[in-house]
């Protein structure tokens, strides 16, 4: 882009005002107070005293911290490794020319993210239920050795927030796979298929390399979305607070958010938050340099 | 696209296609099938059947049985007219000047070349990764000091300045506003102000109308800001609302059931007739297409 | 190219102007919204019939008081606490009274003591002599550091309730229970398993070692505490080990005799009245509950005294409450106290609360009243007003701090860890279970210490 005399040189900063004074007021300053914040210690808004370092001290000792951190990670895990190649293998479904209604299907496996999740944790909660459940009752129905009081939320409460998540993100991801298979170049396929190379060859060595950079930017949103799962846990189990059944749907964020609006300590709340920015931004340059190394 | 010489696989195989689609399709609408029956069922047949009541009616359903007084009793008892105009308020406010905020950031940095543009565009962006979460105590802080806490305004104002909006709009100034036609402008004599509303915004209108429903849709589903921040009843969104339901009638499901879909009706619908501006939008960011 | 062309050749699309309709509809919508008028003073109540509860008294009064009107308003018990909070913290406009659950209550005593939101009652009960009309014991939840925040609406003794259709059907006779023990023998044989599929077809105890209401009623029964009288923790003692430890075989292994039949929920209630659970912890104001939603039972359930840990020992423990209390920011808390005492001193309140709800009143002027003799068929017409106040001086103290739930959450933990390594080792017998359930417990004391220490507004109590 060639630069242009032809404009004062407030005009840019005209258009950037009112984005600049929204961040500045709600995003900036928030993050800079935050920094101060984790430093001490509070009870709401009015009542605040200096601690030094003994919120991060108590934080690496804090065994409900550390149980909130195995199940985040536990559900990240569980969360890549269901979600993504369950977007993949939808979008590599719908990616063939010769089916038919394949924007109808589109369509349909997209609506779940529509649904705010609130009201996930609202119809979750109810489907999973015990004996009166559709999950149990359908279950039990197919196969009448299915216990009809299965405790899916009472005792299986990962798998119960791992499904959810899967229902509500698989069709979103989908779409994203759906797009980067459709930049994939036609002769390139055509051309492995001439070579002889069969289905699973092709895709691993002409598709997956095509839609790589999309892979990478999907697994950063899968990873970074997942270490801040909050609203599905604390909404499935609001009656705990998030807890959950012994603490498994505890999460960091439902943590977090329990110190600093239930307990009033925001300071403890934003020294939580600064671990949990620096576990993201580790995650995000490692990925990063992973998919450096990739390309060259 | 031509068809591929592979893609013009065997019966079987697209049969196969066909069954496992078709399965997967069933998994994810039954959920909403199943919560359609249950609001329209009573809330005794809530329990004793999965779909709709059986009975001796038209396909075995005992049509008879069902019953609208579960949506009667959510705008007539219940405050859920006033929680439906409240997220139509908030989402549709917010989106339309988140838009245009963004817009008007993005096409600043975009296209004036100025000291500090690197600063403020790496500034804004390096913000995507910090957990929103982190923000909540000391953004709360904030409204407190403002006086917003528990005004309409302290939960617009802070949804005004996405990072990912500004980056969208950066993105779509480059790719798609020629240089030349500001020049043009320029030497028209247009102002700077009339270029932008005139000229650019025109041009990005497939970005501004996927980004005013996405983040319409982002600000509907939002239930922690509110939450926080929106103290009152009378300025609860259907978010908040629909799920102190749960709190209030927990045993009646049918009543619950029936608010979440009058809660999650309204964005569908929007979905449905902006679908293809909507993904469009989302994955320009990710895929160039 | 003239620029004015270009862009009039271009039509908005349709999401745009849907958006901006939408927008400008609901703006003008919520302009034109009335402002929620605020006249006379507002009362919080996150229980539903409480509204209804209070009409006629409230009625009475503001005829009387045209000048100090009061209404009362229903809110859900999670908003409720949230607005709480907000308003205790950041002075958010609360209602001048709140009629709050304990959980929730608790929530407010973790800030310095003169940053409580409540209003400090103790020396306005004090003033009108009524200190005495309720047993020292009850206001314990309801205070901290020895002040006293909130008037309880009762001291919910709870009682075992069990179906004595299926009891007496087996020719069991309960009057020979006095320990857990003696029970679990004697109803032993109503644990058969006739569908063959392993497992008995129905289990003696509704409860489970990771429901904290099933825990905090039997460690408060066993004098097991979580806290001394001063509000420092108590965890790692011989007894609360060894009550843990006993607890394990209730809930794993071969003498299993609890299940999960959960409260409140429709599939619990249908465990219930298909005989799955025997018997069920019964709180005063859960017998009022049952008596109102699980009506198939009406007739086929009877209370007893709890069974107790040891022969000669307590017979009920304590679970739930509600309190009224005076926001800080209330005007003129004198004339607020004056409402406080109207609404729960008074007679009638005594009397809806028991007629509908079953709540025994915690005023013992009100003991006398005949209504808590008269028969109740729904219990097979045992005089269950008399069978909970019964209980008034056995009904344990409970813990005042703030941190008694993270102190009930680490016992739940420790017997959750004991449970699995009873599982593990096929050892479920207390006597092989007490050193770790020492060890577990001495880990949890040091982190709730930990976590109390750091808090530098809650200083020990006097």
């Amino acid at each position: 882009m060639k630069a242009s005399r032809s404009f004062s040189e407030w005009t840019p900063w005209l258009f950037l005002a009112p984005y600049l004074l929204i961040f500045g007021t709600f995003v900036a300053w928030p993050l800079t107070r935050s920094l101060v914040l984790a430093f001490e210690q509070t009870y709401g808004p009015k009542t605040t005293a200096f601690v030094g370092l003994l919120n991060f001290q108590f934080v690496l000792h804090d065994p409900l911290f550390w149980t909130a951190v195995r199940n985040t990670v536990l559900f990240t895990l569980a969360a890549a490794v269901t979600q993504i190649p369950a977007a993949l293998g939808l979008a590599l479904l719908l990616n063939r020319p010769d089916i038919r209604g394949r924007r109808l299907f589109r369509l349909i496996f997209f609506t779940p993210s529509i649904v705010g999740l609130a009201f996930v944790a609202i119809i979750f909660t109810l489907l999973l239920e015990k004996r009166t459940g559709f999950v149990n009752s359908s279950l039990h129905s197919l196969f009448p050795v299915w216990d009809p009081d299965f405790p899916w939320l009472e005792s299986y409460v990962m798998p119960s927030l791992i499904a959810a998540a899967l229902w509500l993100s698989a069709g979103f991801y989908m779409v994203y796979f759906l797009a980067a298979l459709q930049n994939v170049p036609a002769e390139l396929i055509d051309a492995a298929h001439i070579d002889g190379a069969g289905p699973w060859q092709r895709f691993r060595h002409v598709t997956l390399p095509e839609i790589r950079p999309v892979l990478n930017i999907i697994t950063l949103l899968v990873v970074t979305g997942s270490l801040q799962l909050f609203e599905l846990p604390y909404l499935f189990y609001n009656d705990t607070a998030g807890n959950g059944p012994e603490n498994h749907a505890l999460t960091i964020v439902t943590y977090l958010y329990q110190t600093g609006f239930r307990t009033g300590d925001l300071g403890y709340a934003s020294a939580i938050g600064w671990v949990l920015t620096l576990v993201l931004v580790g995650f995000a340059l490692l990925q990063r340099r992973m998919t450096q190394r990739g390309e060259s | 696209m031509s068809p591929r010489p592979g893609d013009r696989a065997s019966l079987t195989s697209r049969l196969l296609i066909y069954g496992l689609l078709v399965v997967f399709g069933l998994m994810t609408l039954l959920p909403f099938i199943w919560m359609l029956c249950a609001s329209i069922k009573t809330k005794g047949d809530f329990y004793t059947s999965q779909f709709l009541p059986p009975g001796h009616g038209f396909l075995g359903v005992a049509w008879d049985r069902l019953t609208l007084s579960q949506f009667a009793q959510l705008f007539r008892d219940l405050p859920v007219a006033r929680a439906m105009l409240n997220s139509v308020f908030l989402a549709s406010v917010c989106s339309v000047v988140a838009t245009l905020c963004c817009a008007a950031g993005g096409y600043g940095l975009a296209k004036f070349r100025f000291r500090g543009r690197e600063t403020v565009t790496s500034a804004i962006l390096g913000t995507v990764v910090v957990p929103t979460a982190l923000l909540l105590g000391p953004s709360f802080e904030t409204l407190f000091h403002l006086g917003l806490v528990d005004h309409y305004a302290g939960f617009i104002l802070p949804t005004l300045a996405p990072a990912f909006g500004l980056y969208l709009f950066r993105q779509a100034m480059v790719n798609s506003v020629p240089p030349d036609i500001i020049e043009a402008a320029r030497i028209d004599g247009c102002g700077e102000i009339r270029i932008f509303f005139q000229i650019v915004l025109p041009i990005i209108r497939p970005m501004l109308s996927a980004f005013l429903v996405i983040s319409f849709i982002g600000i509907w589903n939002n239930f922690i800001t509110p939450q926080i921040v929106l103290q009152s009843p009378e300025r609860y969104p259907l978010s908040v609302a629909i799920f102190s339901l749960r709190g209030l009638y927990g045993d009646d499901n049918s009543l619950i059931m029936a608010g979440t879909l009058v809660a999650i009706a309204p964005v569908m619908l929007l979905f449905l007739l902006l679908q293809r501006e909507f993904i469009s939008g989302l994955t320009s960011g990710a895929v160039k297409g | 190219m003239s620029s004015a062309r270009f862009a009039s050749s271009r039509a908005l699309s349709p999401g745009i102007w849907i958006i901006l309709l939408l927008a400008v509809v609901s703006t003008t919508g919520v302009l034109l919204m009335p402002a929620p008028e605020r006249g006379g003073a507002v009362l919080w109540t996150f229980i539903d019939y409480n509204g209804k509860n209070y009409a006629s008294i409230l009625a009475a009064w503001n005829r009387a008081h045209p000048d100090t009107r009061l209404q009362a308003k229903v809110i859900e018990y999670a908003a409720l606490q949230r607005r709480m909070l907000t308003g205790f913290f950041s002075g958010t406009p609360t209602a001048d009274l709140l009629e709050v659950e304990r959980s929730i209550a608790n929530r407010a005593f973790i800030g310095p003591l003169d940053r409580v939101g409540f209003v400090d009652l103790t020396d306005y009960l004090r003033a009108d002599g009524l200190t005495d009309e309720i047993a020292p014991a009850v206001y314990t939840p309801w205070s901290s550091r020895g002040r006293i925040f909130g008037i309880p609406i009762g001291f919910h003794p709870v009682l075992l309730a069990y179906r004595a259709d299926l009891v007496e059907a087996a020719g069991i006779d309960v009057s020979q229970i006095e320990t857990w023990d003696d029970f679990f023998r004697l109803l032993r044989p109503l644990m058969f398993d006739r569908n063959g599929d392993g497992q008995p077809d129905r289990y003696l105890l509704s409860g489970w070692n990771n429901n904290p209401n099933t825990i905090d009623i039997l460690l408060l029964q066993a004098d097991a505490q979580l806290f001394d009288p001063a509000g420092r923790p108590t965890l790692d003692t011989p007894r609360n080990a060894e009550i843990l430890a006993r607890l394990v075989s209730w809930f794993a292994g071969p003498n299993r005799i609890a299940a999960d039949a959960s409260d409140f929920t429709f599939a619990g209630n249908r465990q219930r009245l298909e005989g799955y659970v025997v018997a069920t912890f019964m709180p005063d104001w859960l017998a009022g509950s049952w008596r109102k939603d699980l009506t198939p039972l009406a007739g086929k359930v009877k209370l007893m005294p709890l069974p107790a840990w040891e022969r000669g020992g307590r017979r009920t423990s304590a679970w739930g409450g509600t309190m009224i209390g005076i926001a800080k920011s209330a005007p003129r808390p004198a004339e607020k106290w004056e409402l406080v005492k109207m609404l729960y001193f008074s007679r009638e309140l005594a009397e809806t609360n028991f007629n509908e709800f079953l709540i025994v009143s915690p005023l013992r002027r009100h003991h006398h009243l005949p209504m808590y003799d008269r028969p109740d068929p729904y219990f097979c017409g045992q005089p269950v007003g008399r069978l909970y106040l019964d209980q008034e001086n056995n009904v344990p103290t409970r813990p005042s701090s703030p941190y008694t739930q993270e102190a009930l959450r680490l016992a739940l933990d420790v017997l959750g860890t004991l449970k699995q390594h009873a599982e593990a080792t096929g050892r479920y017998d207390a006597a092989s279970l007490e050193p770790l359930a020492h060890q577990l417990l001495a880990e949890a004391q040091r982190s709730l210490l930990r976590q109390i220490a750091r808090n530098p507004f809650l200083l020990a109590a006097p």
